[in-house]
């Protein structure tokens, strides 16, 4: 295998677009990106369609946002479907969620995918075979179509390794917003892709997002939070979160959302929020960068849903409720279709709908006291043993440290697919619903954290008349399924 | 009796781990000889483990909607590869969108797959139909 040289400094022009040149080669649609050209359009795009613009603004009114994932294979069906979530919905910000060919950069199996809903069509039979919208075979032109029809900001959301292409057709497409990172888009969403070959591509995104934010164009980053969204503990999607927002911030990103998926305690939800912000913002000035826009994600519940719709709404609805609560910057939505997998345009409005009021009725108050000030204190010696770890493999330089800290299994993230991933760390839920640690595998834990969650998973057993054992994961792993937080042994 | 031995993955650009995990570990539970692909599985990998183990099923999965153009012309190319019969399943969220689960089975009894099961099909529920046609017990 080919040796990846990678450090967290910021890549030379010549670096860049020897890389870009190869980058754009790889399909066809790679030809109608012009840098020049695409600067210009993003200038010319009013302030309210940028995403930075609106995010900023929320912070500073204390409100939080909505916006829902949403993306279909055909650019007519795809406007069709934001246009109801932006007028019926009433979304603040919009999605294009990209199909998973493109994601494992299967441009042809999406070409196949696009022939079959075409001819679908036109026969007046049509049924969808991809599950999101084709950016890249769509090319420039096609994105533009999309912002154009459009009145509030757009954001790609994926899930994939390799994304330089696709950032490129989307920046110049007009797209104002780009989720992902070298972590967060490899753990979750490859099998076989080394660590140090996402992280190196990611720093060509952000490095692509650098050279627009030096032209005067403003492109929010969005490292992914929920990462397998199966019971993750705050301070593990934390350190993804802040090495992500370091590593932007590095080749010139100044315009950062952090995320975190919901668990479902209401005090470990809000004091994540609180602290996910407040530990980016202490580890970004901590190497200098001090001029980075921080905003908050809250993704409601990101594992299995009931599939009748009302307990959806539910589930749903305590989502918005902690959201609102922890005043993360914006939420991202579910819908009553969740069990199914894909929804009507009709269901997704009405997660949004039912989000809205909730974060609408929440917006003046605030959830305080000993027991938030408590867990935001685990979470944050948490995190910072983890990162301080990460710091010191990497004798300071915190993509080096990020590698070295997953080969190590310093970060672990549970049920992660990925070969690089230790997979040995392993959570589940204590008495009151908070998700705590139950092996600790190669966390770094102090003494006194580790007898911290020991003593909360003994609390739940002791409860539950049953040792803590695996068994306790998977319960929790369908919990919210069957209508319940806690995976408890008889329902 | 010689166990019955599956192959178990999801198909395609899919990496849906944690049903795979679960699935795996409820197969090898109630006695079957389980070779595991994981996740993101092409086509053919599952068809080259088939013939490479003599297995009696191929079980796929897909929960993001695209498995109809991952699972189309897979009974052909069994049947090309000496699978003749080999039984196929599919489970999952098979399709894109709300679709009735009569509906879903069509499509998959259209592309030569003996039985397709919904979202949220309890492992036990399958595993008696292995049992059932595989002869077993």
């Amino acid at each position: 295998m080919e040796l990846i040289e990678i450090k967290n400094k910021k890549w030379s022009d010549d670096e860049f677009y020897k890389v870009r040149k190869e980058i754009l080669a790889t399909w066809e649609t790679g030809k109608e990106v012009d840098l020049d050209e695409g600067i210009a359009y993003q200038k010319s795009l009013p302030a309210h369609k940028v995403f930075s613009n609106k995010l900023n603004k929320a912070k500073k009114d204390g409100v939080t946002l909505v916006q829902p994932r949403a993306g279909v294979g055909l650019i007519e069906n795809h406007i069709e479907l934001l246009k109801h979530l932006q007028d019926e919905g009433g979304a603040d910000l919009l999605p294009s969620t990209i199909d998973s060919y493109t994601r494992q950069n299967q441009y042809e199996n999406c070409a196949e995918g696009i022939r079959r809903e075409k001819e679908g069509m036109a026969n007046g039979n049509f049924h969808p075979f991809l599950n999101g919208f084709p950016a890249v075979n769509h090319g420039v032109h096609g994105c533009r179509q999309v912002v154009e029809a459009l009145d509030t900001p757009l954001q790609v959301r994926h899930g994939t390794p390799d994304a330089r292409l696709l950032t490129e057709i989307t920046y110049a497409g007009g797209f104002t917003s780009y989720e992902g990172g070298g972590i967060s888009y490899n753990i979750p969403y490859a099998k076989n892709i080394p660590i140090e070959q996402t992280m190196k591509d990611w720093q060509y995104v952000d490095r692509l997002t650098g050279i627009y934010e030096e032209a005067g164009v403003a492109i929010n980053r969005e490292p992914y939070g929920p990462l397998t969204g199966t019971l993750v503990p705050p301070c593990i999607s934390h350190s993804v979160a802040i090495i992500e927002a370091l590593a932007a911030a590095e080749q010139g990103v100044k315009n950062i959302t952090v995320g975190y998926g919901q668990l479902g305690n209401q005090i470990q939800d809000v004091a994540a929020i609180r602290t996910l912000e407040e530990l980016t913002e202490e580890y970004l000035h901590k190497f200098g960068y001090n001029d980075v826009n921080v905003t908050t994600v809250f993704h409601q519940w990101m594992g299995g849903f009931p599939a009748d719709e009302a307990q959806a709404f539910g589930v749903i609805s305590w989502g918005a409720a902690c959201a609102a609560l922890s005043k993360a910057t914006k939420v991202i939505v579910k819908t009553p279709h969740e069990a199914a997998g894909v929804p009507t345009k009709e269901a997704n409005a009405q997660g949004l709908r039912c989000t809205k009021q909730l974060t609408n009725m929440l917006v003046d108050q605030v959830v305080l006291g000993s027991r938030v000030e408590h867990e935001k204190e685990i979470i944050k010696a948490e995190t910072r043993c983890i990162i301080d770890k990460c710091i010191a493999l990497g004798h300071g330089d915190i993509i080096l440290g990020a590698i070295a800290g997953i080969n190590a299994g310093v970060i672990d993230i549970p049920f992660g697919p990925a070969k690089c991933n230790a997979g040995i760390m392993l959570p589940t839920r204590d008495n009151d619903g908070a998700v705590r640690i139950l092996e600790m595998g190669n966390l770094p834990f102090t003494d006194d954290l580790k007898k911290f969650h020991k003593e909360k998973l003994e609390e739940r057993a002791k409860a539950e008349n049953r040792e803590v054992s695996f068994q306790m994961v998977i319960d929790d792993v369908y919990a919210i399924s069957k209508g319940r937080l806690v995976g408890r042994p008889k329902y | 009796m010689e166990k019955k031995k599956l192959i178990l993955g999801v198909i395609g650009a899919d990496c849906h781990a944690v049903g795979n995990t679960i699935l795996n570990r409820a197969f090898l539970d109630a006695g079957f000889d389980v070779t595991n692909l994981g996740v993101l599985v092409p086509q053919d990998d599952f068809i080259k483990a088939a013939v490479e183990v003599g297995a009696d099923a191929i079980v796929v999965s897909s929960l993001y909607g695209q498995g109809e153009i991952d699972c189309t012309g897979m009974r052909e190319k069994c049947d090309e590869a000496g699978l003749k019969n080999i039984l196929l399943y599919a489970g999952g969220n098979l399709v894109v969108g709300k679709v009735p689960v009569e509906e879903i089975v069509r499509r998959y009894k259209a592309l030569g797959f003996d039985r397709a099961f919904g979202p949220g099909t309890d492992p036990q529920v399958t595993i008696k139909c292995l049992k059932e046609d595989l002869g077993v017990e």
